[in-house]
Formats: C-alpha cells, structure tokens, sequence
C-alpha cells in the first residue's frame, strides 16, 4: 500500500511539491537511502551461499520463498570491508532492472518523504570512482546518500570478477 | 489487456493448433488417404481461421482463407474427387495461410499470394466429367445443366468474399439483414430468388421434382454469431436446388434499443424436397449447430406447398404411398431421438414389415413440436454431452503452471526440511510424526508427477512445423523427399519441448542437404528418386530419444577425414576407425557440401547442435553406412526442471553434481595420486591417467576442505575427470533453479537448487568447473592412454 502511494507522489502533476518517499538506512555511521518503490521486503539476516570467484562485495546467493537471489554487502562496495553479519543486520530485498536482489545492510532506520527539490547532485569530493551515489539530501541529523542500485549490484556477476581478475594478472 | 486484445491472442492461439490440424489432415490426405473425416477437418479448421479473422478484421487473411475453404469445399461436395485433388498446392497454401497468421499476429503487412489464389480458383473450375458427375447428381431425374450450376455456388461464394474487404463481420452482418428483409413477407415460392449466392436455376424446385419433402426448425442459441457462423453458412449446407422455401421468425428480435446485434435472434423454417437422409441433413448441420438447435420434421408430399409454419400437423395425415425408404429414414430419426415413447410401436419401424401407417404414426408423436420437445430433446442434450466429452481440455496459460511447478517444488523442499527437523525430535515423538511425515513424502512425490505431467507436452507441437521445412528445402534444393513421423504424441516436459526445435531444424537441414541425393542420382544408384527423412521419438531409459533417419548416401568419410586432416582437426597419418570418421561431423568448422548453399554448409551445423543438446545434459550420435544412409540420434532427459543430483559437501558448503555425469566414487586414500609440475594431480582409473581436482580449491568453498571421496566424472567430451571432496551427503531429486534469473552466469555451475534446511546448494557443470579451473591457473591434462 505505502509502496504504491509512494509512486503515485512520485508520479504526481505537481514537480515543485513532489516528493520522494525514501528508506534509509545504515551502514556504520553512514546513511543511505533508496525509493521506497523499489524495496520489496526487508529481512533480517540469513545465511547465504557463497559463489565462486565472485566479486567481494557479492555474500551469495539465498532462498527468498523459492526465489533465488544474490545479497550484496553495501560495507564492502563503498570500501569499508566485509560485514560481520549476525543475527541483527538486514537484508533489504529490492527490485532493480528485472532482477530482484538483496542489500545487506547494518539497520534500517526511518522512511521519509523529502520534496524533489530538495536532493542535490553528489559532489565531486565525494571518492565515488563506482558511481554510487545519485545524490544527497540533508535531513536535520543526517546527510543521507542515494544509492543508484544498478551501480551497487554492477560487477556482481562472475564475468566482471573474472574479468578484473584477468587484467589483474 | 482490453478484452478484445485478449480473444485476439486467443484466436492467435487457436490458430496455431489449427493450422497444425490442417497441415496434418492435408499431409494425410495428399500420403493417399481418401477418408472423407479428413477432408472436413481440414476444411473446419481453414474455416475456423476464416471466421475468427474474419471477427479480428484481418482482411487478406480472409480474403485468402475464403478461397482456400471454397476449394476444399469442392473435396467435400464431392465435386472434385479426393484422388485428384492438388494437395502439394494446399500445403502450400496452409503454409501461406501462416504466414498470413503470424503477419496478422505481428501486425506486419501480409503477403499477397496471387499465384496461389489463381491455383486455388482453378480448382474445381473444370472438374472432371468422370469425377464430377456421380457427385454431384443426387437423383436420376436430374439433367446435365444441372450439374453445371451445382459446381457454381462454391465459385460464385468466391465473389461476395471480395466485397467483403470492409470489416468483415460488419459485411456479413449486413448482408444478412438484407436477407432477411428480402425474406420476411415474401411468398415462399419466390423467396430463393433473394439469395445472391444460389443459381437461379434451383429457385424453385420443380413440383415432381423427387424426394421427400422435410420441414427443418432451426432455433439457433443466441451466440451463434460469436462462434463465428452465420446463417448463410448454414443453411448454404443445404443443397441449394432441395430448398422448396426459408421463412425467418423474427418474432423473438427484442425492441431496438435493447438489441444486442452480437446476438442471433432468427428462427429459421425451411423446407425442404430433398432424396438426402434425415442422417445427411444431421451430419451437414454437424458442424454448424448443435443437435438441439434444430429439428427435422418429415412432411407429407402434399403438404410441401403449404405455409411452412402450418406444417405442424402435416405427419398426422396419413399418407398412402409412405415407401420403404421412409420408413428406413425414420427408423433412424427413432434411433437418434432414442427408444419410442411407446414401446409397441417398436417393432413396427422395421422397414421391411411396416404397416405404410405405423412409421408415420410414429413421427406423429415424436415430431409435433413444443409439447412433446422436451421428450425429443432429452437424447439430443446426451448427444452435446458426448460431444463434449470429447473435448474435455482447459487452456491454462503456462505461466499459471509454473507456478504451480515452483510452489510444488517448494513443498518438497518444505517436506525434506520437515523430514530433518522430525529425525532430531525424541523418539515416542518421533516415530507418530515419522509417519505422517512419510505419507506426505509420498503424495508431494505424487503430486510433483501429476504437475509434471500437465506440463508435458506431445512432441508434436515441434514435429508439425517439420513438414513445411522440408516442403520448403525440398523445393529449394530440387530434391523429392518424403517426411515419416513417428510417435508424435511422446510426451516431454515443455522445457525441453522448446529445445527441440533448433537441434531438429538443424538435422533435418543437414540430412536433406548432405545426406540425400538429387532424384537423378538416386535413380543412378538404385534407389527411389523420392528420397525419406524419418523422424522418430519414442521414451527409453527416462529419457525421450528423437533419431532423424535418410535413406541418402550416408556420410562421405574419404571427404570428411580430408578435411579434418586439412584443417588440422585429424593429424595427417592419423587412422580412425570408421565410427570415429563419422563422429567428425560433429567437430566445430567441417562441411563437406561442395557448393555453400544458404541450406547448410556453413559448417556451424552440427557442431552447435552438439553442443546445444550437451549443454541440456543431452548426447547427440551418428551412425552411417555409405550408400545406405544416415541416422542421428538424440537424447534428451525428459525435463530441466527437476534433476536427480548427488549432494556432495567440501568445506562448509554443498554442491549437487548431476547423477548423469558421475560415473563411480571410490576413497581417496585408496587411490594412487601423482602429481605433475604446476600442483596438477593426475591418478589412475581404469588405466588411464585421469586428472583431478579438487573441488574446494576450484570453487572457492568456505571452510577447511578435507577431501576423502573421489568422485569420477564424466565430460561433455567423454573424457573422464576426477573430482575431490569431503563428503557424499546424499542423492535426492532437487528442483532446478535458475541463476540468470536473478543474478547472472556462475562459473562452474549450471544452475541452483534449495536443500532441506532452505539453504541454496550450486549444481555443478563438470564441464563449466574444468574450464574454471583451467582459468585460475591450474592446467589440465588431457586425458594420456597409458602404454599397456
């Protein structure tokens, strides 16, 4: 239901007064956030399977009621290391580009609607040599980081890791 | 989807299994069968094409499928005799019927067939005398014109077909109105004059003209537009020059403002002075109404002139001159509307001994509508019930069975999970659940066939499209052939069903190309000049093995050893057996063809189809024998989408390696391993040397691998490889998961399953694992034959 209202703002006829509704979220003491149209559930942590060969940021593959996805470990993709995950950190399962896949996070925090207006570019200091980052937007506390899902899930398959591992050699 | 755009793909569908029936009943036809059944199906089904294209505005296709079902009706009238009928031209003409289905389909601009079209008027247009006259003269008092005007209503039902390029159902719509007007209020002696398409000749039936006369009712259901027929269409089932007059009952047309023109409100009463069975009429009307959408009532001879609608009470005059024959046609009227009210009157129906007043009494109490219809109709609702007893099939859409395929397969991974849990309760617990749990192993078995069966398809949905390819090659290539199924109706799964297609297209091409000869060459060698591809599938071994068979020249091996040996593949003083030569075919760039035709010879045949068909888990065989001919088998497990695997641990992870590609597991402390420079580890099996990996180094496993079991492996080559691990877990049937889906191409695994504790398990491809280890440094030895 929230999803679809979330959408129907987005879509909305009015740009200035649109807003994006967003889940954010934490790794470390960093915040992120991605539309909320594209988070299908969120789930705690299960073990996954590992793949061979495949690029570090990918934790493997689990069992999503018979669905099989991959679960990527946002720590690792923005250069902080692999998760140590326990019992207490999240999945957040999101669609993206036909393909459903998991974001393994530290904690979701909060959804919360911040006008079109408000998100700016991602500056350049920003050491974003994957393209992450889609903007940033300022809330009272935090500054919370729009991911751009296709760049977080990009590299994962066997044949990007194979590939650098090729030019690395 | 609006709804119209819904019924379009559902014609769309329909067609596709019509366009089969067609082919197939033509194909039938033109290999000699003369079964009149044949022909009607086939002109049902160009029919049915006709009507849904028609409601779907799809012009040419009409335009062309009118034609087409306007020769076909000559077939069934028996104006042109089934023996001389053109069947290579109808094939043709079934094939541009497709493809002026899938231009409709794709919304792409149709293809006019001129030639074809003018191919189709011609026949029937001179029939011939011998052929035509038994046919098409029903009785003995009718003269030679005619016959010539019988052979017209079909050619001049051709005409109305052109005018009808404006929305077609519109059209019919239209004309009929104007039929009906032309109808309502006029005499009935003069109401034949009002149909355009009947020769005027016939109009009125001459009053000693022979026959009997009948009073047919027909109260069609109010859909009988919408499934696609029109009155025209029935009552054009009726020999036209039989037709004494046609009264329509518009009484139950509803006010203006509440009619629904998508419904038939039309009653017709049409008499008839006709020396066609009530049986004949029966099996006319067979394919246009239902049985309870008409009534046949026979009426005495002088009450033919009558008004139709009076004719009620008509069969309770008795008449003097009721003949035999009568009788004998309303024995069987009694035996289609089931026993007789009274069962004395049974045994006077018999012909031979009937009382002339007994049969007519008879028709008395069964024929005099209303108040006694519901007896009549009784039997007739039997006969639609048989009817669709026949036709007992659902259209699901296949989206709708896999789901139901993955929910199944999550059952059992939810029951093997169960199965775990239960084997760790106490043991009072244990052994009441154990039971239950047991049962319910039995029926999720159960029901994973029962979905696996719905899913299964005939392989013909892939055979039927077999002839037209090699109708089509065979003219390109100038060759005769002629194409043998056999076991169509062998069922596989439809994951496999859609696999076949390519590999098939290929064989076929290859044999028809390479392996048979041109008729003068045949007639040279002895042989037929029309060469035969016979394609067979049939189960074995649970699996569906499909062989592709010629009678050509079997394969050049002098040519293929040369151009193995040319191109390297075969070292120049080399000896192969004559099987191995054969097995060249399969290796990647060799075409023997002479001349590259845009048939084959590109040399990216067999070699693809090899590899598509292992890449199924499937093996592809060639036997030949010079001069004889030529026979490629094909295996092909019976689904992708379950898979009998060996669940193997190493590390802190599972993998399931498909049962097919183990050939035997043995310890690895009892086997002699050697190593080779750069860490690779070969050992001793069967005496040969055999390289071995092991699996944790190669997949990357978590964990501290300690590998204890050897497990020997089978490549898509032959070659034999062994694998290390820790641990046989278990062979168990896993559901096969995809990972493309999803994620993408996993090196070293085809694809994924979910184990009993839900935890996913990779399923390994031998091949795919030996290329990975190749690729992470660790060369691989090709498999030495030791000396001795």
């Amino acid at each position: 239901m929230t999803l679809q209202l979330g959408e129907k703002h987005f879509s909305s006829a009015q740009p200035e007064s649109a807003v994006r509704r967003i889940v954010t979220f934490k790794v470390g003491d960093r915040t992120f956030g991605i539309d909320v149209g594209m988070v299908r559930e969120i789930k705690g942590w299960q073990a996954t399977t590992p793949l061979p060969h495949a690029a570090p940021h990918v934790r493997g593959v689990l069992n999503l009621r018979g669905v099989i996805l991959a679960v990527y470990d946002l720590r690792t993709s923005i250069g902080l290391g692999l998760t140590d995950a326990t019992a207490t950190h999240v999945i957040v399962v999101v669609d993206i580009e036909d393909k459903v896949a998991g974001l393994l996070v530290d904690s979701v925090s909060d959804i919360v609607d911040v006008p079109v207006s408000a998100v700016r570019p991602a500056p350049d200091l920003e050491r974003d040599e994957h393209g992450l980052i889609e903007g940033l937007v300022l809330l009272d506390t935090d500054i919370v980081a729009l991911l751009d899902l296709a760049a977080v899930i990009r590299d994962g398959g066997t044949e990007g890791a194979m590939a650098k591992a090729a030019r690395a050699a | 989807m609006d709804p119209l755009a819904e019924l379009k793909q559902t014609f769309f569908q329909e067609c596709e299994e019509l366009l089969g029936a067609l082919e197939q009943k033509l194909q039938a036809l033109d290999e000699g069968s003369t079964d009149p059944e044949d022909v009607n199906a086939a002109f049902r089904a160009i029919h049915s094409i006709k009507g849904g294209a028609g409601a779907f505005g799809c012009t040419e296709l009409v335009a062309f499928a009118h034609v087409f079902e306007a020769s076909l009706d000559h077939l069934r009238s028996g104006r042109v005799a089934i023996e001389d009928a053109p069947f290579s031209l109808f094939l043709r003409c079934s094939d541009a019927v497709a493809d002026l289905v899938s231009a409709a389909r794709n919304d792409e601009p149709a293809l006019a067939r001129p030639d074809l079209l003018e191919a189709l008027e011609r026949v029937g247009q001179a029939p011939k005398p011998a052929a035509a006259a038994p046919a098409a003269a029903p009785g003995p008092a009718k003269t030679e014109p005619a016959k010539t005007e019988a052979a017209k209503p079909a050619a001049a039902r051709s005409a109305p077909a052109a005018a009808d390029d404006a929305p077609p159902g519109i059209a019919a719509l239209g004309n009929l109105l104007a039929m009906v007007e032309a109808k309502t209020g006029v005499t009935p002696a003069r109401v034949d004059d009002g149909w355009d398409d009947e020769p005027a000749a016939v109009a009125s039936a001459p009053a000693d003209k022979p026959g009997r006369d009948l009073c047919l009712r027909i109260s069609p259901e109010s859909d009988l537009f919408r499934r696609v027929i029109e009155p025209r269409v029935v009552l054009g089932s009726l020999p036209a020059e039989d037709i004494v007059s046609v009264v329509c009952d518009l009484s139950q047309v509803p006010p203006l403002e509440t009619l629904d023109v998508t419904d038939c409100h039309m009653r017709f009463v049409v008499t008839l002075r006709t020396e066609l069975s009530v049986e004949d009429i029966y099996s006319r009307f067979d394919f246009t109404l239902a049985a309870e959408e008409f009534e046949i009532e026979t009426l005495s001879p002088a009450a033919a002139n009558d008004d139709a609608v009076s004719t009620e009470e008509a069969p309770a005059r008795p008449e003097a001159e009721v003949s035999a024959n009568v009788a004998a046609d309303l024995s069987a009227i009694l035996a289609r509307l089931g026993p007789a009210p009274t069962s004395a009157s049974e045994p006077d129906i018999l012909p031979a001994a009937a009382p002339v007043a007994a049969p007519v009494q008879a028709v008395a109490e069964v024929a005099p509508a209303p108040s006694r219809a519901p007896a009549a109709r009784a039997p007739a609702n039997d006969a639609a019930a048989a009817r669709q007893r026949q036709a007992v099939s659902v259209r699901v859409d296949l989206d709708r069975i896999d789901k139901l395929m993955n929910l199944v397969g999550e059952i059992v991974i939810t029951q093997s999970m169960l199965v775990e849990c239960v084997r760790s309760l106490p043991y009072d617990v244990h052994a009441k659940t154990a039971e239950g749990i047991l049962t319910l192993s039995r029926q999720t078995r159960e029901l994973q066939d029962h979905v696996m069966a719905v899913r299964a398809q005939p392989v013909k949905a892939v055979f039927q499209r077999m002839p037209r390819l090699v109708r089509e090659l065979a003219q390109t290539l100038g060759k005769e052939v002629k194409l043998v199924l056999e076991g169509e109706n062998t069922e596989v799964d439809k994951t496999i069903i859609e696999e076949l297609a390519d590999p098939l297209t290929h064989m076929i091409r290859n044999s028809m190309d390479h392996g048979l000869e041109t008729p003068e060459d045949r007639i040279a060698a002895g042989k037929n000049p029309e060469g035969t591809i016979k394609l067979v599938a049939e189960h074995r071994a649970g699996r569906i093995v499909i062989s592709v068979t010629d009678d050509g020249r079997g394969i050049g091996r002098d040519k293929l050893l040369a151009k193995a040996k040319s191109r390297g593949l075969v070292g120049q003083d080399e000896k192969l057996a004559p099987e191995e030569i054969d097995q060249l075919i399969f290796a990647a760039g060799l075409s023997t063809a002479e001349v590259i035709s845009d048939v084959s010879g590109r040399g990216v045949g067999m070699d693809v189809v090899r590899r598509n068909v292992e890449s199924l888990g499937g093996r592809i065989s060639v036997d030949s024998e010079p001069g004889r001919g030529c026979k490629f088998t094909l295996a092909l497990p019976l689904t992708l989408a379950v898979l009998e695997g060996m669940v193997i641990r190493c590390g802190d992870d599972r993998y399931v390696i498909p049962i097919a590609s183990v050939i035997e597991t043995q310890h690895l402390a009892s086997t002699p391993i050697e190593h080779l420079t750069f860490g690779q580890e070969v050992l001793r099996w069967r005496g040969e040397v055999t390289p071995l990996h092991r699996l944790g180094a190669v997949m990357g496993s978590t964990g501290t691998p300690n590998e204890n079991i050897i497990i020997i492996a089978e490549t898509e080559r032959g070659d034999n490889v062994g694998i290390a691990v820790d641990e046989i877990v278990g062979q168990q049937q896993v559901v096969v998961k995809s990972l493309e889906g999803n994620y993408g191409t996993v090196n070293g695994a085809s694809a994924a399953t979910i184990l009993g504790d839900g935890l996913v398990a990779l399923i390994l491809d031998v091949d795919s694992m030996l290329r990975l280890a190749a690729s992470s440094g660790r060369p691989s030895v090709p498999a030495l034959k030791m000396a001795g």
